[in-house]
């Protein structure tokens, strides 16, 4: 049997959250492997969430937010768009894909992107296969 | 190469009848309706829209005109009031007004005083033209037989005449209808097509078939028009032959010819019937192509009307005995008669014989472009030459 | 945490949710979870009945958590909040799982996955608001005063409807005149109104209002602050010398900034800048407004061809439609045939848009009026050159027409350009000092496109006119209104209610590093020199959790979205 991919959204509210409401609204079809978490800003983000995520047994991660330039809160995606390359470096240190947590920036207007941004992060996910994380994890508990 | 688009030409066709054409917006739903468009000859949409434009060299070469019989669905059904039906009868009154080379056409039409000027001229030089001829030879008791006031012999060759020169000026004019619409320099289409066909001719003279796939009440009831203009025009058809032909025997008397009577009399009460029916349909303007009459309308009815009237009653003087009286209204019938039959090339008459060649050449046309859609899989309108 | 009784409610909305989520199902499976004291579906949860279901449950049941899975937040959030009010408890003890807008919506193929997905989302709202705590907002003053930029007809209408009300309102306009767009025509479609009559109204009351500051050659340069209590910098520029800067307080902001139009020599093959008749709606308008159509060389035209869609609905340009040009063009046929009634005109367009009130008559008239109409095919277009010397015209246009399917040639004394209307080359620069959102086109973008036009994602700032989208007038004057409409309504309630979620200093956790308080863009985090420890000025705090990410010590906590309760949702989603 296939496996699903899991993938855990960390949305910011002003633009990907609304832009993914808007896809709901055009009625815009997507795979359903992606949960969403609504933050206000990606700024908000702690790259812990993402680490968390995998470890709970996330296939893959996306974080959504403003185009630069545009952020409801003027610079909040900047500070994420800096944060996010040390979190890659980390994870690729660990032996996590690099197509597993993806940053993408999604306005309030971009339905169609949402669901075109969401669909080939699914599509990837699969193509990579389950995460080990969150079994290697359960492993080592067990061996503990 | 691109067609120049010229404006004015609206202006020109004002004078044959057309009005409102700018109304069109071009949803089609006159094409929708109409009983007779088909994938070949697409109207009356295209003609507005080539009458707007002022594409006069692709108006002067259409047959979409000849192919509308004037059922006035389109006219109703039209959103904007736009007037399609009466657009398309003042495209043939402009065709036949090009297709005329004398301009005498374009004339009439242009100015009806004028037309009916030239009747009245014409009649009654007639009319002092055959006095003096039966005064001269004859005597005014005698309607028919030696020393008639209008023999039948001289009348018979005086109709020939007339009728002569009528078929002459028509004969050319539907030489140039052809050269028009068949485009021979460009479009080489093969005698044996033309051969082929030859037969929709008098077919189409004859029962006016088209005509009656014109739809205007219930399904499956017959069209009226179509009805009383088949009873108008074989009447007067009919007459036409007899005078032509049977002048002799028609006029011959007491005695009743029946072979040549017969028919003279069935054509009497299909004019009488059509042309009162005519004139009280124009006057009460009951259908959609009767509300609009132009002065040559009314000319064309009003002098058959005439002839009818004075024709029969003719017939009936001479047959109680009052040649005198018979003599009189023969010579006001030959007064309406003559005007009647030399106006035909220059006057709405002349569809006489445009109709059913533009049946004929449709025809022909279809056969050309189904064969062609069957070689290149589309089809595609014959297009002449800008 | 105290101990949870926590309500779900799982929305059919009629048929939008239940088609393919079966939201029966998620409602058994959440009953059985730990701290869920009841779980209902029920087909409208937004209604009075759904509302008043939550509220009874609360008071019966005695609930102390509330979970609503039905449409997006953004949507009835506030609704939810309400009802957990009028039921005794905490509106903030509330939350919402989105199982329409981003689940039954859009997994239409997959009934299961999208249950499955519903119950994932449902749980991870139940996880996270077992974490929710009891918020309370603030309060602060409404300034009645309001800022309108743009002195346009949007603008003077806004400034007008405040004033009326008995309101300051300061009108900074960027250019030495009021009027904006509307004062360089002639007269307005489709009834043909002066636009002068139109503007002078609004001018002479504006001038007789002793609300209204009027600052002419001025511009914002800085704002800063929260709804109801702004402070903008406007520079005034007086000719040679520097600019003067004033700080006013004002309350609320509307954006009615307008559009500039469309720069016709960019389509080439128009030969706008070359042909010396190839003129823009613009121009043509200046012309009507002086009184005299005529040609360069001086005569009167004898053929006129109007182009519809310059540099709109197009591939290369800009892909929408500018709304007014298709009336407005047609005002210039009857203009024209008005005027000169021997001259021919030929309206070239694509569609004709006749959207609005007298629109289709209008239409109707110019046909009246032997206005030839040419259709031509979107993405094509149509090529003027010079004519010949035999022709009675100057130019010729060619186009492939389609209403009669043959390739033509259109006489043409004067060709006039409706070129389309576009974002004001400085929008961009005003959308970031007003922190609204513009899109790909530069037009600014609204709170909801369909239920709050006027309003943006920033509170206290509103849009209205051309700058949010092309528009003709009477639906610029409607949303002028309504931004003002939307003012006064606040200005009435006295006072602001701020949410209270903003971000919070442990002091005890807080080391003093000050790395918070440069990050903050609305400089919220001060830092206190006698305690050594940073602290958030709550009313100026937008929540954004920029330093609650940042922070090495986990000092701050960011209300409503604390580390633990996103934990607790990540947790329930991957369930």
């Amino acid at each position: 049997m296939s496996y699903e991919p899991k993938i855990v959204g960390f949305l910011c509210n002003w633009c990907s959250y609304t832009g993914a409401d808007l896809a709901g609204t055009s009625r815009i079809q997507y795979p359903p492997n992606i949960r969403v978490i609504r933050v206000m800003c990606t700024a908000r983000i702690d790259p812990t969430f993402v680490v968390d995520a995998l470890a709970k047994g996330a296939d893959g991660v996306l974080i959504c937010g403003c185009h630069p330039g545009d952020c409801h809160y003027s610079e909040g995606n900047y500070k994420a768009m800096r944060r996010f390359p040390l979190l890659k470096r980390l994870l690729k240190s660990y032996g996590i894909e690099d197509e597993r947590v993806r940053l993408e920036w999604v306005s309030a207007s971009e339905g169609q992107r949402f669901a075109d941004v969401v669909t080939d992060m699914t599509e990837r996910v699969r193509g990579l296969g389950p995460s080990r994380v969150h079994a290697t994890l359960l492993t080592d508990q067990r061996e503990r | 190469m691109a067609i120049r688009v010229n404006p004015k030409l609206i202006n020109e066709l004002e004078h044959f009848g057309s009005e409102d054409v700018f109304n069109c917006y071009h949803c089609g739903n006159c094409s929708a309706v109409c009983p007779h468009t088909d994938e070949f000859f697409v109207f009356p949409r295209k003609s507005m829209r080539s009458l707007q434009m002022g594409l006069e060299r692709k108006l002067e070469r259409s047959i979409e005109p000849w192919l509308c019989y004037y059922c006035g669905q389109c006219s109703e059904q039209c959103p904007r009031n736009a007037q399609p039906g009466e657009t398309m009868m003042s495209l043939r009154r402009w065709l036949i007004s090009r297709y005329d080379f004398t301009g005498l056409a374009r004339l009439f039409y242009k100015s009806w005083k004028s037309e009916l000027a030239a009747v009245i001229i014409v009649a009654l030089l007639t009319g002092v033209g055959l006095l003096a001829y039966g005064f001269w030879q004859g005597n005014i008791q005698i309607y028919d037989g030696a020393g008639a006031f209008l023999p039948s012999s001289s009348i018979h060759i005086f109709d020939l005449a007339v009728g002569g020169l009528m078929f002459l000026f028509l004969a050319v004019n539907s030489v140039r209808m052809w050269w028009f619409i068949m485009d021979p320099k460009e479009q080489g289409i093969r005698l044996g097509l033309y051969l082929k066909k030859i037969l929709l001719l008098p077919w189409h003279f004859f029962t006016q078939k088209r005509y009656a796939e014109c739809e205007s009440g219930e399904p499956g009831t017959v069209h009226i028009p179509w009805l009383l203009h088949l009873g108008i025009a074989l009447g007067y058809v009919t007459m036409l032959i007899l005078v032509m032909v049977f002048l002799h025997s028609l006029q011959a008397g007491p005695q009743i010819v029946w072979p040549v009577h017969v028919f003279g009399y069935l054509a009497s009460i299909g004019l009488a019937t059509g042309t009162i029916w005519m004139l009280h349909a124009r006057l009460k303007k009951t259908r959609v192509q009767y509300l609009r009459s132009q002065g040559s309308d009314w000319i064309f009815v009003t002098l058959l009307f005439i002839i009818t009237v004075t024709g029969i009653l003719q017939h009936i003087l001479h047959r109680v005995g009052l040649p005198f009286a018979a003599n009189i209204v023969y010579v006001l019938h030959l007064m309406a008669v003559v005007p009647w039959l030399l106006r035909m090339p220059f006057s709405k008459w002349a569809h006489i014989i445009y109709r059913p060649l533009a049946m004929y050449f449709a025809d022909i046309q279809r056969a050309v472009l189904a064969a062609r859609a069957a070689a290149t899989g589309s089809i595609q309108q014959v297009r002449h030459a800008a | 945490m105290q101990n949870c009784r926590i309500g779900v409610y799982v929305c059919n909305c009629g048929t939008n949710i239940a088609h393919i989520v079966d939201a029966e199902a998620v409602k058994e499976a959440v009953s059985k979870l730990p701290d869920v004291t009841i779980a209902r579906s029920y087909r409208y949860m937004c209604s009075n009945p759904g509302q008043e279901m939550i509220v009874k449950d609360i008071q019966e049941l005695g609930l102390n958590r509330v979970v609503v899975a039905a449409c997006s937040p953004r949507m009835h959030e506030r609704t939810f909040r309400n009802a957990c009010k009028t039921g005794g408890i905490n509106p903030y003890l509330c939350e919402m799982a989105n199982i329409r807008e981003q689940c039954s919506w859009v997994h239409v193929a997959d009934k299961l996955a999208a249950t499955e997905k519903a119950l994932a989302l449902t749980n991870a709202a139940i996880n996270r608001v077992r974490y929710h705590e009891p918020l309370d907002p603030l309060t602060a003053e409404m300034c009645p005063t309001t800022l309108v930029l743009g002195g346009g007809i949007a603008g003077l209408t806004a400034a007008l409807e405040l004033a009326m009300a008995g309101h300051p309102v300061y009108l900074v306009e960027k250019s030495d005149h009021l009027g904006g767009n509307l004062a360089r025509v002639d007269l307005t479609a489709p009834y043909l109104d002066s636009a002068r009559d139109l503007l002078t109204e609004r001018l002479v009351r504006l001038r007789q209002n002793p609300n209204i500051s009027v600052m002419l050659n001025s511009q914002l340069k800085d704002l800063t602050g929260f709804v109801g209590n702004y402070s903008a910098t406007v520079a005034t520029h007086n000719g040679h010398e520097l600019p003067q800067e004033k700080t006013l307080h004002v309350g609320n902001v509307i954006v009615a900034t307008g559009y500039k139009e469309f720069d016709a020599s960019r389509i080439t093959h128009y030969g706008y800048g070359k042909l010396p008749d190839v003129i823009t709606s613009f121009e043509f308008e200046e012309m009507l407004r002086a009184g005299r159509i005529q040609l360069k060389s001086g005569r009167p035209p004898q053929y006129v061809a109007i182009i519809h869609c310059v540099g709109s609905r197009s591939k290369e340009f800009h892909a929408y439609c500018s709304r007014v040009c298709c009336m407005t063009a047609l005002k210039y046929a009857h203009e024209i045939k008005s005027a000169l009634p021997d001259c021919y005109v030929s309206d070239v367009y694509i569609d004709m848009h006749a959207f609005g009130k007298g629109h289709e008559d209008f239409y109707k008239k110019s046909s009246e009026v032997k206005t030839l109409f040419l259709m031509y095919g979107k993405n094509e277009r149509p090529v003027i050159r010079k004519a010949g010397p035999g022709d009675d015209c100057q130019m010729l246009i060619e186009v492939d027409e389609k209403l009669s399917g043959e390739r033509i040639e259109i006489p043409a004394d004067m060709v006039i350009l409706m070129v389309g209307m576009e974002a004001r080359p400085d929008a961009g620069e005003v959308a970031r000092l007003v922190n609204i959102s513009a899109d790909k086109d530069g037009w600014f973008i609204e709170s909801h496109p369909k239920l709050d036009p006027v309003a943006t994602t920033t509170d206290g700032i509103y849009i209205a006119g051309t700058c949010v989208a092309p528009k003709d007038i009477p639906d610029t004057v409607a949303q002028a209104r309504a931004a003002a409409g939307r003012i006064l309504a606040k200005i009435a309630k006295g006072k602001i209610e701020i949410e209270g979620v903003f971000a919070e200093v442990n002091e005890d956790l807080c080391s003093g590093c000050r790395m918070c308080n440069e990050l903050c863009p609305y400089s919220a985090i001060v830092f206190d020199e006698v305690k050594k420890r940073s602290h958030v000025i709550p009313a100026a705090c937008k929540a954004c959790g920029a330093c609650v990410a940042a922070c090495p010590s986990g000092a701050i906590k960011g209300r409503h979205f604390t580390d633990q309760q996103i934990y607790a949702q990540i947790e329930g989603v991957l369930a």
